[in-house]
Parts: structure tokens; C-alpha cells; sequence
């Protein structure tokens, strides 16, 4: 079961999208969100304090997603935080690219408070026990 | 009659955010004409039509979603190096923006947008087919290849995207229990550090209550007032509101307590001495919270001044001119009602450079000017005054010319045009009605320009002044207060009675001397270094009685008008914090303000008192000696 305190990282450069996400997340019943606007602010949010699960945006100026998800699995203290990538592209090279840098689970914009909640789903299933103990 | 019920917040948050993204890429696709081939640039401008994607496609706005798809697809062609712009291609682009810039105003609607110009999507696939023909002409009769094969609008049907990730992750499929329970799920709490648009208190803008009534808002201006009404305030400055007024609620608290000490007969030293410090404190305090205040209101200048680069260029194009519009000074901040209120100035002034101002290349060339042009776009503060200047290298303005043009159209009398030096005739450009080119074109040169220009800008207690050497160059500069909220003002008195006026009018105070008063067609008139100037008694300005003889002149200098204003005496001047007169309002009078002592001032507006007294204002010097004489 996951826990409904979980702490989320929403990055987005557009914030209208941030607060999307963010409105999707509360009728999930999580509101423990911080957003970050790139992948820059993403990590340095990620190093100062804990969280239990990363959204990402896929183009960001900066550092976009696909870098911050490979640095997050590169990062021992973050690797095993899931990373749920959020993304207007669908494309087959980019499913095979977030796949192979360890995402934890894609989804293509738009999309509803259903499919993410589908989604998540999948992912909280996967994880190990730890987030909800 | 929305198609966004239930979404509005979003739809407003998308639009504000979106249409700032959009403006950027208006800018980056004018520096991209300048260097087609920057890859930062191509990626920015891919980026913000692939976001602006992102977020028209939770609307539901699927004519946006394929519009910007295509044009997203287009640049990612272009940033890969599969294709490389074309002048044909960048036409295309900018009709592309074009159209995506009109969505957003169907969206501000409440309506979903139609469709784009079916030749808009055309050209776009046949750019990315890299095979463009802009001859209006659907393409040659041989099949046009089917551009990249995407889906217009990922969406309802089932993405098969999962399938593929999953079977890339190596995770079998077992979707259908998957969902986690939904009694776990609390209530979510009030969210915690999410800030609503903070609405603008209508008091604070002094002009708002005096703009023409929006009694019925019909269409697109519904739309924009949605807009208009919100800010984006930076969440550090809330913050500072917050904690400023928590500190004043705590010297409440102390004043409270030190009251009923008083109250019960304290009134020893200490308490005197701890009365004396609480009240210094919340002094200060509230003018910290009232700067505070302010600041939320305060936007960087550059929001506005991203939109005219494209402008220009526009203009420049259908001129035949190759313009560059320089902007500096983009962080400056200014009062967002004064953002808004600008905008058409300042496209007016760069309307005016770009056409006027900078000559046709063959006549650049001639002069010895290098063909290409800069009209420049500057914004900085001065003081407590913001400055924006627009300055061309163009071809200036002669002041012998301009004169000769006013007398033509009967503006100014031959007299008059032999007295104006310099100064004064370049204000002529500001005559209602004047207009020194000859033939109309669709840009400028109507006449309705330039009065509106300054009249707009004094309405927002702002000035503008022209600089210009014939041959060089034209400088447009405006002057503004930092904000509308407080008005610095010059307390005068008629009789007991103080009166407020604003303080930027003020040039100079002197004292008001019979042997200095002269008559001049018959009124009163005073020379101030060389300037021959009217003696305006501010009792004869409001129509009361002159009591008492006018001691002191306030040198006044308004948008058309330079004279002295006769007063009794002065109260001193104040930061006036203006309350408008919501229905009520007599001519002449700005707004009130509240004095320390808790009396109530006008703030006069004086050009309104001059213009209700028509051109031959005046009194005699009799008028004023006489009363000089009974007094001695």
C-alpha cells in the first residue's frame, strides 16, 4: 500500500504543468509535493532532503529529464528513488532511451488522474517495501 | 458559455504562462534570423512549442496540440541538422506563431480553438518534407510523402507505449489488479505551499477605478480582464507581506497593553519612553509593509518589451528597412498597471522610429550611415522615476521644419512658431493633429498618434520629452513614478485650506512680488529667467474668492503648459497614499489623500482645472496687485 505521506518531486519547466501534476497527485490523496523547475534544481532538492518518488518532465532547459534520470541511477543515495517520466514525446527512441536509463515508468501527456494513478500503481508494486514501512 | 468549465484556474495559469513562452520564441525566432543555425536557439524555440504543446493537450485544445506538434516537428528537424531554414521556412514559422497567438486569444474566450489555415498545416508539412512551396499553390501534382507519422493527438485510444516500455523493462504485464485502495486515501489537507494569483486590491490602483467602465464585457475583452486581474508574485515577497504583518499584529499587541496602562494612570517615564519606541517601531513597520506591498506589484519591464522585437521586425520588413531593435534594461521593475498601460505607447513610439525616423537604406548609404539601423528599447531607474527611452540613428527631427509644418496646418500662428526654440518645437509633434508626413501610410502618419502617446503617459503622472540632432537620431524619453499607488505630492494652502499637488509638476517655488508682476494682453504674467510665464491664482484655478494676497508662485510645468501658480502658503510635502473617488468625481480633482492629523486633502489635477478655463485663461495683474495694495 503506498503511503499517502510519500514525498514527491514534481519537475517541470512549465509551471502550469507543475500544478497539474500536482492537482492530479492531491486527488490521489498524496499532497506531500515539492516541485523543482529543471533537472539542476531537481537534484539539488533531491540531495537536501528526502523524497520518495520523482516526476519528471522529459524537455527541460538545463538538465533535462533523461539526464536527471541517468543521474539520479548514477547517484548511490538516489538510485533507488522511482523515476516516473512525464512527456509529450512519443516516440519509439525515446520510450527505448528512458527505458534503458532505468525509468521507472513513462506516460505520455496528456493524461488523467487515472491512467497516473494506474501507473503508480505498477510502480508501487515493484518497489520494495521500504516506502511503505 | 465556456468550453473549460471547471478548468478556468488552469486555463488562466496556462494561458499567462504560455503566451509569456510564446513571446520568448517571438524574440529567439527574430535572433534566429540573424544566425539560422544556433542550436541553442532552434532547441529554446523547439522547447517552447513542444511545452506550449504539453499543456494545450490537458485542455483539450487539439487544433493548439497539432499546430504546435507540427511546428515542434519542424524545429526537431531543424535542431538535428535534417534541414536547414529557409527564408520561406522562417515566413512559415512566424505564421505559425501568428496562429498559435490567435488560439490563445479563442482559448482567453473560454472557447476551443477551430482548426489552423489548412495552408498553414500544408506549408508546415511541406517543410518538414523539406519541400516547401509558398507560391499559395498546394503542392505539385506528385504526391506529397505523408509528413513524420505521429499521432495528431496522443490521447483517448490505449498508447501502446506501456506494452512497449514494459517490454523493454522487462516487466510482465499485470495491470488489473494493480490499483491501489482507495481508503487509504485521506482527504487531501489545504495544499501547503501553493500560491493562488493574488488579486489586485482595487484600492491600490488609483487608475483602475477611472478607466472606462467594462460595463459589458463582451468576447475577447472578458477574456483579457480574467487576465488583467491577476499577478505573479514572487513567493519571497509574500513572504515578506507575511512576516511584516505579523510584526505590526505584535506592536498592536504592545500598543494595546501600553494603552490601558495609560488608561489606569500610568504615565511614568517608562511608559512614556516605551509608548515613544512601540510607535517608532510600527512607523517604520508600516512603511516597510507599504513597500512591501508595492513590490508584489512590481513586474520586470522586459515582459513588455519582449513582444516588440518581433514588431519591428515586421514593420521593417514591409518597409523595406533592415531595423534591429535593441532592448536593455528588461529587468527593471515597474508597476503592472503601468506594463499594461504602456504597451501601445511605446509600440506607437517604435511604430514611429522604425518609419519615420530611420531613413530608406539607399538614403542611409548616402548619408554615410551603414545600412542597417538601430532603434533602441532602453528601461532604468532614475531616482524614484522610472526612464524609458526609445532611440533611433535615424535621420532626427527639424525643429525649422516641424514649425513651418504646424504653422501650415494652422496649429501654431507665425508669431508663435518665431518664439519656440528648440525645445518647444519638437513638442509640436505632440499637437493633436499634427502629423509631418505628408503621405498616410497604413503604419503611422495618421496624426492620432502622438497626442495619445502623451496623453497616455500623463495619465499614469508620467512625462515625455524628445532629443533629437538632424542627421543623428531621435531619443522618445518617458519618465514615470516607480508606482500609482502613492503619489508624492506638494501640500499648498488657499486660506486654511491645504490642497495637494503632485509633486513631478513642481519645478520651482518662488516668492510672488508686485514689482516682479507684469501684464501681458491683459494678464498678470512673471519673468523667471527669461521665460515669460502666466500668473495663475490657484483661487481663480478653482473658482473661490482670493481672501488673502498669493505670497508665494509654484513654478508648475504640465504636458502643455508652463505657468505659476499663485498660493498663500505651504503645508509641506507628503507621500500622498491616493484613494480614489470610485463614483464621485468632481472635475479637477484627482483623488483624496488623508493628512497625518487625519484631514482630508484633494489632490487637484491640474490639467483638468486648465483645460475647464479654456485657451485664454488668466487674470489680470489688477487682479492680483489690488489685493497686494488693500493688504499693505
Amino acid at each position: 500500500m503506498p503511503d499517502p505521506k510519500m514525498k514527491f518531486l514534481v519537475v517541470d519547466d512549465f509551471s502550469t504543468m507543475r500544478r497539474i501534476v500536482r492537482n492530479l497527485l492531491k486527488e490521489l490523496g498524496f499532497v506531500n509535493v515539492d516541485e523543482a523547475e529543471d533537472g539542476v534544481v531537481a537534484l539539488q532538492k533531491l540531495n537536501g532532503a528526502s523524497f520518495d518518488f520523482v516526476v519528471t518532465d522529459w524537455n527541460m532547459p538545463n538538465m533535462d529529464g533523461l539526464t536527471l534520470l541517468q543521474t539520479i541511477r548514477a547517484t548511490p543515495a538516489l538510485k533507488h528513488l522511482p523515476v516516473l517520466m512525464i512527456t509529450a514525446e512519443a516516440k519509439r527512441e525515446n520510450i527505448i532511451a528512458a527505458a534503458q536509463s532505468g525509468a521507472s515508468g513513462y506516460i505520455v501527456k496528456p493524461f488523467t488522474a487515472a491512467t497516473l494513478n494506474e501507473k503508480l500503481g505498477k510502480i508501487f508494486e515493484k518497489m520494495p517495501n521500504k516506502a511503505a514501512a | 458559455m465556456s468550453d473549460f468549465a471547471g478548468m478556468e484556474d488552469l486555463l488562466q495559469d496556462f494561458l499567462v504562462e504560455a503566451s509569456d513562452l510564446l513571446s520568448g520564441v517571438d524574440n529567439k525566432l527574430v535572433e534566429l534570423e540573424k544566425s539560422p543555425s544556433d542550436r541553442a536557439l532552434l532547441n529554446d524555440i523547439f522547447r517552447g512549442f513542444h511545452t506550449i504543446k504539453g499543456g494545450a493537450g490537458f485542455l483539450s485544445a487539439s487544433e493548439l496540440v497539432t499546430l504546435c506538434h507540427l511546428t515542434e516537428n519542424l524545429f526537431d528537424k531543424l535542431r538535428n541538422g535534417e534541414l536547414s531554414i529557409t527564408r520561406e521556412a522562417m515566413d512559415v514559422i512566424m505564421d505559425a506563431t501568428g496562429s498559435v497567438r490567435e488560439m490563445f486569444s479563442w482559448l482567453e474566450r473560454g472557447q476551443r480553438p477551430p482548426a489552423a489555415d489548412p495552408m498553414l498545416i500544408e506549408h508546415l508539412k511541406q517543410a518538414i518534407a523539406g519541400d516547401l512551396h509558398l507560391d499559395g499553390t498546394p503542392a505539385p501534382a506528385a504526391p506529397v510523402a505523408e509528413p513524420v507519422p505521429v499521432p495528431a493527438v496522443p490521447g483517448g485510444d490505449a498508447p501502446p507505449w506501456d506494452a512497449f516500455f514494459e517490454a523493454i523493462t522487462g516487466a510482465e504485464s499485470e495491470t488489473k489488479e494493480a490499483a491501489p485502495s482507495t481508503e487509504a486515501v485521506a482527504p487531501p489537507p489545504p495544499p501547503m505551499t501553493e500560491v493562488p494569483p493574488t488579486e489586485v486590491p482595487k484600492s491600490l490602483g488609483r487608475r483602475v477605478g477611472d478607466k472606462p467602465g467594462y460595463s459589458g464585457p463582451v468576447g475577447r475583452r472578458e477574456g483579457e480582464k480574467g487576465r488583467d486581474n491577476s499577478i505573479r508574485v514572487d513567493t519571497a515577497r509574500l513572504d515578506q507581506v507575511l512576516n511584516l504583518s505579523g510584526e505590526i499584529g505584535l506592536t498592536k499587541n504592545r500598543l494595546t497593553s501600553l494603552r490601558s496602562d495609560i488608561l489606569n494612570g500610568r504615565s511614568d517615564s517608562d511608559t512614556l519612553h516605551a509608548l515613544d519606541a512601540a510607535v517608532s517601531q510600527l512607523d517604520l513597520l508600516v512603511s516597510d509593509l507599504q513597500n512591501a506591498v508595492m513590490k508584489t506589484r512590481m513586474q520586470p519591464i522586459g515582459r513588455l518589451f519582449q513582444k516588440y522585437p518581433r514588431i519591428a521586425r515586421d514593420l521593417a520588413r514591409g518597409l523595406g528597412k533592415d531595423v534591429e531593435l535593441v532592448l536593455s534594461g528588461e529587468e527593471t521593475e515597474i508597476d503592472k498597471t503601468m506594463i499594461e498601460d504602456l504597451s501601445d505607447p511605446i509600440i506607437h513610439l517604435i511604430r514611429n522610429a522604425v518609419d519615420h525616423g530611420i531613413e530608406p537604406p539607399r538614403e542611409r548609404l548616402a548619408f554615410g550611415k551603414p545600412e542597417k539601423s538601430q532603434v533602441r528599447l532602453e528601461a532604468r531607474q532614475e531616482g524614484d522615476h522610472i526612464v524609458i527611452i526609445v532611440s533611433d540613428d535615424g535621420r532626427g527631427m527639424n525643429a525649422e521644419r516641424l514649425r513651418a509644418k504646424a504653422v501650415e496646418r494652422g496649429l501654431i500662428s507665425d508669431e508663435e512658431a518665431n518664439t519656440m526654440d528648440e525645445r518647444q518645437s519638437l513638442n509640436l509633434v505632440f499637437l493633436p493633429g499634427f502629423s509631418t508626413c505628408d503621405k498616410v501610410s497604413d503604419v503611422s502618419g495618421r496624426g492620432v498618434g502622438m497626442d495619445v502617446v502623451r496623453t497616455n503617459i500623463q495619465k499614469l503622472n508620467g512625462s515625455i520629452e524628445i532629443r533629437s540632432t538632424v542627421g543623428k537620431g531621435t531619443s522618445f524619453i518617458i519618465s514615470l513614478p516607480l508606482t500609482l499607488a502613492i503619489l508624492p505630492v506638494l501640500l499648498v494652502r488657499l486660506g486654511d485650506q491645504p490642497f495637494a499637488v503632485p509633486l513631478s509638476l513642481v519645478r520651482e517655488i518662488l516668492p510672488i512680488e508686485a514689482a516682479g508682476l507684469q501684464e501681458v494682453g491683459g494678464r498678470a504674467t512673471m519673468v523667471v529667467r527669461g521665460e515669460i510665464l502666466p500668473v495663475l491664482p490657484l483661487s481663480y484655478l478653482l473658482g473661490w474668492p482670493q481672501e488673502q494676497i498669493p505670497e508665494y508662485g509654484v513654478l508648475m510645468q504640465t504636458a502643455d503648459a508652463t505657468f505659476i501658480l499663485a498660493i498663500d502658503s505651504f503645508a509641506g510635502r507628503d507621500d500622498a497614499v491616493i484613494k480614489s473617488l470610485d463614483d464621485f468625481r468632481p472635475k479637477g480633482v484627482a483623488g483624496v489623500t488623508t493628512l497625518s492629523n487625519g484631514q482630508i486633502v484633494l489632490i487637484l489635477d491640474m490639467k483638468e482645472l486648465l483645460s475647464a478655463l479654456g485657451e485664454h485663461r488668466g487674470v489680470s495683474r489688477a487682479v492680483l496687485v489690488d489685493s497686494m495694495a488693500e493688504a499693505a
